[in-house]
């Protein structure tokens, strides 16, 4: 490829290497080491959960941790793989244009002859190949401790879970990157955009222990999560909206990004 | 008739509740360099973000080649090379990735110059930005601007952190562009840094343009303060009905006043006492700022008389 070809989403890249080797080997690393428990830990851990109530088992997902499938569920797809990845996405697409704007240095790539709608699909696309880099740092991890740690869950539906993950990540990213564009304050961005992420997670939380329909239905950790993709492979109804949070936010950013001022 | 290079009529941005351009009226000739001069505020940087498209005017119009900055979009924007006023670049990436980087976005175009550019100001390439002083980084957006050879140069404040040395070598860089037929639209807040370069000026005060003429026309309607003592204490009637001369006032035995455009009047009645000191000083533009602003006969009036006369 010349030098010349999608400079935006080649600089954008550039730019975020680093950062991208260090969030991916350290997520590797987190997952291999919490599954690495599970061999030691799997029978003793039901036994240790005994004595909790049962709502709160249910909101953390604790409640079926008894299986290997339960236990990935519960520690990476339901805690530390979002939670982690989310940080990193919602501030990485809070930075891309509105942190950019805000510390000036956007002002000469719009100066140069790119359409402002080409830089934000540039660096939007940035964003996506970054947030599936992590992702797949994490299902690699993930694929690695199935047979290491004899989890015994099925390698397709690690990938859909996977997908799941990309969309559930990478559509808060997009949420961010989108409000960034459309207002061009990265503390908006990543305030509002947090918030609604911490949201969510509470509703799924607090539908799986009071068995509430209107939070699951209102989370995006539920639309991930409920249809038990480790165990049920793929599910198009929660992949649709999982993908709808992105396919909502990036056309209405850009929308407003093309017509807006750039802050001084 | 040619197409003026850059055109505004009634150019009017509101920031909120604030009114930055009141109705800017302007216009560029082909192969001009023009200076845009008017204290800080006045609606410099507004105009020339307007211009590049990283605004979007609340009325009135603007065209640059004949195009409004929005509808020429990237097209439009690889014809000009364009110097922000607050340089901002990643903060993290050397001089020469930047560079590179912003030649990317020009389809390559002005690589090649890139070295040669930085080599005549003395321009270290291979240094974070971050680790620049503000002359270096002014040089890294020097080069850029330059580097693709455009047709047009809008440059915000362009010597702003040059040392008198660069600035120098900065201005010779305009006239070779002038030269081989490139427009330049360079703003500055002090006379001096363009009059040397400018074919014509144009004055801003408080989002309008108060005044446009060539830089010596501007001198000499800006005028000049004029001290001359005698022997003796001498009449002030006569000089004070001179055509030429303003705020005539005697102190002790020396004549204070203003003399707009030719000094031989004033001289001539002089000469007929015994002078025995005086002086002339060019009226720096914070003065003329502080007439234009008053509405003195530099000011609003005189801008329609040159507007009648065109």
């Amino acid at each position: 490829m010349r030098a010349e070809t999608l400079p935006t989403l080649r600089r954008a890249l550039r730019d975020h290497r680093r950062g991208l080797w260090i969030w991916a080997a350290a997520l590797a690393a987190i997952t291999v080491f919490y599954m690495s428990f599970w061999p030691t830990m799997g029978a003793a851990m039901l036994d240790a959960l005994e004595g909790m109530p049962e709502g709160l088992m249910a909101a953390m997902g604790y409640d079926r941790i008894g299986s290997a499938a339960g236990y990935l569920e519960a520690v990476v797809y339901g805690l530390l793989g979002p939670v982690l990845l989310l940080v990193y996405g919602i501030g990485l697409g809070a930075r891309l244009v509105a942190g950019q704007e805000e510390d000036g240095s956007l002002e000469l790539d719009l100066a140069a002859p790119i359409a402002r709608g080409r830089l934000y699909l540039e660096r939007l696309a940035a964003l996506w190949l970054l947030v599936v880099g992590l992702v797949a740092a994490v299902t690699l991890a993930v694929l690695v401790s199935n047979p290491l740690f004899d989890l015994g869950v099925l390698v397709p539906n690690v990938l859909i879970t996977g997908l799941g993950l990309a969309l559930l990540v990478g559509g808060f990213a997009t949420l961010a990157f989108a409000l960034g564009a459309a207002t061009g304050r990265r503390t908006v961005a990543l305030g509002v955009v947090a918030g609604l992420a911490v949201v969510g997670y509470v509703f799924r939380g607090v539908a799986n222990a009071a068995d509430v329909e209107v939070f699951a239905a209102l989370s995006p950790f539920s639309w991930f999560l409920v249809p038990d993709p480790l165990a049920n492979g793929f599910d198009l109804i929660s992949t649709l909206k999982l993908a709808a949070i992105t396919a909502v936010a990036a056309p209405l950013g850009v929308w407003r990004f093309r017509r807006r001022d750039l802050m001084t | 008739m040619t197409t003026p290079v850059i055109r505004t009529r009634g150019l009017v941005k509101d920031y909120g509740r604030t009114r930055a351009l009141a109705g800017l009226d302007l216009e560029v000739e082909p192969g001009e360099v023009f200076g845009f001069i008017g204290p800080n505020g006045a609606g410099k940087s507004t105009t020339i973000r307007v211009l590049m498209d990283l605004l979007r005017p609340t009325a009135g119009e603007a065209t640059v080649f004949g195009v409004a900055p929005a509808a020429g979009g990237p097209s439009l924007r690889a014809r000009i090379g364009y110097l922000p006023g607050d340089l901002a670049t990643p903060a993290r990436v050397t001089g020469r990735e930047q560079l590179e980087h912003l030649a990317a976005l020009r389809g390559g175009r002005g690589r090649e110059r890139i070295d040669a550019l930085a080599e005549r100001f003395a321009l270290d390439l291979t240094r974070p930005i971050r680790a620049l002083s503000r002359g270096n980084r002014q040089k890294v957006g020097v080069v850029q601007a330059f580097m693709h050879e455009p047709e047009l140069l809008v440059l915000d404040e362009p010597t702003s952190g040059l040392d008198p040395l660069l600035q120098h070598e900065f201005l010779q860089l305009v006239r070779e562009t002038a030269a081989r037929g490139a427009t330049v639209f360079m703003s500055s807040h002090v006379l001096r840094e363009v009059e040397s370069v400018a074919d014509r000026v144009a004055v801003i005060r408080e989002g309008r343009i108060v005044d446009v003429d060539s830089v010596r026309g501007l001198r000499e309607r800006a005028g000049q303060r004029v001290a001359l003592t005698f022997a003796e204490v001498p009449e002030l009637a006569p000089f004070a009905a001179l055509e030429s001369v303003r705020d005539a006032r005697v102190q002790d035995t020396t004549l204070h006043c203003l003399l707009h455009g030719e000094p031989d009047a004033l001289l001539k009645l002089a000469a007929r006492h015994r002078v025995v000191h005086w002086t002339a000083r060019d009226l720096d533009l914070e003065d003329l700022f502080l007439d234009v602003y008053r509405g003195g006969p530099n000011g609003v009036n005189a801008v329609r008389e040159v507007d009648h006369a065109r």
